[in-house]
This record gives C-alpha cells, sequence and structure tokens, in this order.
C-alpha cells in the first residue's frame, strides 16, 4: 500500500476553478516502495516482477488499460478484450525473451556488409532473388498475425504484448532484409504464387490465438528457422549468411516463444490440446504443400547445389535430407509443447525416412 | 604459452578474452545459456562445460562423464573437426565458410548439436552469433600441439 499521508493544506481548485484530485498523494491502494535492484545488465523486466507487480493474474479483474497493479477504479472503461485469461496468452519464459530481444536488436541497414556483395552467376542470382522474393512474402505474417490479436489482448498480460511487440520489429526488418538482398546485386523481385498465401491465409484466418500461435510460431516459424540455419549451405556469399544467421536468431525467439505458450496453455487447459491438434492437422498439409511448391524447392536446390548443374545428385538430396531435419524439430518442439503429433501428423513419416524414437526418447526426459 | 584446445586452459582463454572485449558481443546483445563441448579423443572424451550470462563468460567447468548433462546443448564432434576449426579461426581471424559452428553442426556430421530439449537446442540458434564470437576469439589464443 502506499503511504497515506493527509497533506491537509492542498487546494481543492485549480487556479481556473476546477476541482482538484490528490487522492495520488494521499494513499492509494497500490503497492509502494518495492524497490527493484537492478541486475548486471541493468534494470529488467524480471528485476521488476517483484511483489505484487510481478503477479500475473488467471483472469484478469478488468478489461482496460490501466497498468497491472495500479490503483484502478472499478467504472474503469471495458476495452473490449476478448483473450482474458493468462493460458490464452501466456508463456512461462515470455518476460526473458521480451529482455532477450530487446538486447539483440540489429538493423538491415548498418549490420549487414552489403558493400561485399559480388556479382553471381545468373542460376544463383535468381535462385538467391525467388528465395527473397518469398522470404520477403512470407515474414510479414509473423507481424501481421500478433497484430490481428494485441489489441483484444488483456493488458494485464504486457509482457506477453511488449514480446509481441518486438516479433512485430523483427519480422519488419525480416522483409526489409530479404528486399533489400533481392534488389541489392544486379536482381530483383522473382516470382509469387498461390501456395505461400495459402499458407499465410490459413494463419491468419485461425479462430483463436492459440491455434494462430501453433501455426505461426511452431509450424511456419519453425519451418523458416530451419530454412535460416540451413543459410550455412544455401547461402551464396557472406553477405546472405550473415542475413540468414542474424534472422535466425530472431526467429528462435519466436519459436521459443510459441512452443512455451502452447505448453502452458495445455498445462492449464487441457481441453485446448485437441483445438490446436485441429489446426495443425490442417496446418501441416498446407505447409507440405507450401514447402514442396516446384518454385521454392526448385530455388532452394539451386542453392544448395551451388548451381544448376550439381542440381540432381546434390541439390536436391541435399534438400531432402535437411527436410527431414526440419520436421524431425517440428515434432520434437510439439512434443515439447506437450503435444503429442507422433501418432495423429499428416506427415509422411515413413516415407521420409523421419526416426521417432530419439523424438519421444527426447521428451521423456524433457517432461 | 600456448594451450591445446582440448583443454580447460585453453577455453579459459577464451572466456578471458570475451569477458576482456564485452564491446565485441554488446552489438549482438546478451546472451544467457549454459553449453557443453564435447571433443571425441581415443584416449577419452574432453568436456567442458560453457556458462554465457550478459555479455560474458561466467564459467568455464570440466565435465567428468557420466550424469546427467546439465547444460541447455552439447556441442559432440571429433577433437580433429574442433581443432579444424580453431585452425581456421587462427588463419583468417574468425571462422569461415563451412568452418562456423553452425555449418559444422547443420547436417551433424562433423559436430553435431545435441540435447534432450528442444527448447535448450532452440538456444543455440537464438545465441548462435555470441557463441560464435566466443570461439572466433580463438584468434588471439596460441593453439599448441
Amino acid at each position: 500500500m502506499a503511504e497515506t499521508v493527509a497533506y491537509p493544506d492542498l487546494p481543492t481548485e485549480s487556479p481556473m476553478g476546477a476541482p482538484l484530485d490528490w487522492a495520488w498523494l494521499r494513499g492509494a491502494k497500490s503497492e509502494w516502495g518495492v524497490h527493484p535492484k537492478p541486475s548486471a545488465r541493468g534494470l529488467t523486466m524480471l528485476d521488476i516482477a517483484t511483489g505484487t507487480y510481478g503477479e500475473v493474474p488467471d483472469r484478469p479483474k478488468h478489461r482496460s488499460m490501466a497498468p497491472r497493479g495500479a490503483d484502478v477504479d472499478d467504472d474503469t472503461a471495458d476495452m473490449g478484450y476478448i483473450l482474458n485469461r493468462k493460458t490464452d496468452v501466456w508463456a512461462d519464459n515470455v518476460v526473458e525473451l521480451y529482455e532477450e530481444a530487446v538486447a539483440r536488436q540489429w538493423s538491415a541497414t548498418r549490420d549487414i556488409p552489403w558493400g561485399e556483395l559480388t556479382e553471381l552467376p545468373s542460376d544463383l542470382e535468381h535462385a538467391i532473388c525467388q528465395l527473397c522474393t518469398l522470404l520477403t512474402e512470407v515474414e510479414m505474417i509473423a507481424a501481421d498475425l500478433p497484430a490481428k490479436w494485441m489489441w483484444r489482448l488483456n493488458h494485464d498480460f504486457i509482457e506477453a504484448k511488449m514480446f509481441l511487440c518486438t516479433q512485430i520489429m523483427d519480422e519488419a526488418r525480416h522483409a526489409e532484409v530479404f528486399r533489400k538482398r533481392a534488389l541489392a546485386n544486379g536482381g530483383g523481385l522473382l516470382l509469387s504464387r498461390s501456395g505461400p498465401t495459402s499458407l499465410l491465409r490459413t494463419i491468419i484466418e485461425a479462430k483463436t490465438y492459440t491455434q494462430a500461435s501453433a501455426l505461426m510460431h511452431l509450424l511456419g516459424e519453425g519451418f523458416v528457422l530451419d530454412i535460416f540455419r540451413m543459410g550455412e549451405l544455401i547461402a551464396p556469399t557472406d553477405v546472405e549468411k550473415r542475413i540468414f544467421r542474424m534472422c535466425m536468431q530472431d526467429e528462435a525467439r519466436h519459436v521459443a516463444y510459441g512452443t512455451m505458450h502452447l505448453r502452458y496453455a495445455v498445462e492449464h487447459d487441457p481441453d485446448v490440446a485437441e483445438e490446436i491438434h485441429e489446426a495443425l492437422d490442417v496446418g501441416e498439409g498446407v505447409l507440405i504443400d507450401f514447402g514442396t511448391a516446384p518454385d521454392v524447392s526448385t530455388a532452394l536446390a539451386v542453392l544448395l547445389a551451388g548451381g544448376t548443374e550439381h542440381v540432381e545428385d546434390k541439390g536436391f538430396p541435399l534438400s531432402m535430407e535437411l527436410t527431414v531435419k526440419q520436421l524431425t524439430s517440428y515434432l520434437a518442439r510439439c512434443e515439447r509443447a506437450g503435444l503429442n503429433r507422433l501418432e495423429r501428423t499428416q506427415i509422411p513419416l515413413d516415407m521420409l525416412g523421419i526416426d521417432v524414437e530419439p523424438i519421444k526418447a527426447a521428451a521423456g526426459s524433457a517432461r | 604459452m600456448s594451450a591445446r584446445v582440448d583443454t580447460v586452459a585453453f577455453f579459459d582463454a577464451l572466456a578471458a578474452e570475451m569477458n576482456a572485449h564485452p564491446e565485441r558481443f554488446e552489438l549482438l546483445g546478451s546472451a544467457d545459456m549454459v553449453a557443453e563441448v564435447v571433443m571425441n579423443r581415443p584416449e577419452g572424451d574432453f568436456r567442458v562445460r560453457l556458462a554465457f550470462e550478459g555479455l560474458g563468460c561466467s564459467g568455464v567447468t570440466e565435465v567428468e562423464g557420466g550424469g546427467a548433462p546439465d547444460c541447455d546443448f552439447r556441442l559432440v564432434g571429433p577433437l580433429a573437426a574442433w581443432q579444424g576449426m580453431f585452425a581456421d579461426i587462427a588463419a583468417n581471424g574468425r571462422a569461415t565458410g563451412l568452418w562456423t559452428i553452425n555449418s559444422l553442426a547443420l547436417l551433424g556430421t562433423e559436430i553435431a548439436c545435441v540435447g534432450d530439449d528442444p527448447m535448450g537446442l532452440d538456444k543455440f540458434s537464438r545465441f548462435n552469433q555470441s557463441l560464435q564470437e566466443f570461439f572466433d576469439g580463438a584468434r588471439q589464443v596460441p593453439v599448441g600441439a
């Protein structure tokens, strides 16, 4: 509680004759004097999650923009939030991830050595431009999707909102850096086909935020994260490698939030698991269509082969190997999120030669 | 004085290099993770646990075999692969081409990034460039035979 001091001699009216309210000075019913201690890196959101300010309610009392922990009027305005349960958006790592995101921002203008780009053989320039066209298109879904839901998200979950803000900034930067790369080296944007749009519509039209998070963070961004990891093999020069590495770090944060959000949701509301499974049943099919779309798979194969000459004997086999890694990572993350997809997945595990035993074993030991 | 890469002294030197130059890590941002480096040798594995906090390396500990690994992820590979990576760093000032830790661990044929928890494994991606910069500090650390 804030200390109560009377300050009896304060005026009751302003010089213009308006009534004055000194309640904030005379003892609001909020916690006072918490004195959070800065850690070595400064005063973090984790540091100030102290006393009642660190208590995130399962079901907030208000639906207003009042800051959590303030002394809020009972008749405060209802903002029409629909995500009013902690299970709707929370993840146990979200505060840590927000701080990490703020600390690890980078600039697509300043931190990429654009001046080191060199002229590439035409097939490689076309392939990297095609991939950048696709990535410029799909990356912004991870900005639009949180933006669609954020204004519906109860303000008591401010840390989750703040994290999603960083994700929006990250994705803006990704769209920026891939658009810049497509244009920077004598090429340009190439084909935009209907396949990606179908995946993006599936994500943006998800009925609940948690379904949307499963489709976007776990499935879509997990898939893209592994493409970024592959940057080591697909990037024609150190410039693109740098781009992929920096984007990879951002993308991994988003996947980490989504995985732990879904885990939190399933742990606290087991009924939500079926809802997530239903979304992933559809999403996996759409993602497979997306990943095997002729323009995506051919551009990746050409990059992996270092050109068109070895696309068949090197590009496609390597691409298949990496696809198996992508899908294995996705299934492992599902297990970590508390979602057993191994029995239900639409992914042809046997045909792809995906070994599920290590995933099961890891899931068992992580629980 | 030079140290073999499969020694605590070598990793202590890398940690000292990192802690002496936070400015190199500031652009990348703070990193919090525990990684274990495992070098497979005929005489037995060398295992060292590296704890990172903020812009520094806060702990280098040799790990005896056995027991559950207390780390986010392990980087496991033959000593020759590690020697190759550090030799490339020494020659070029930083890991180049397929000698970056991300490249080496991508297919898992040279060095595998393994762990029981996908969340721990994802930290390898989240803090990848900080880890690479830590290893790149080997350009300042003479490597012995």
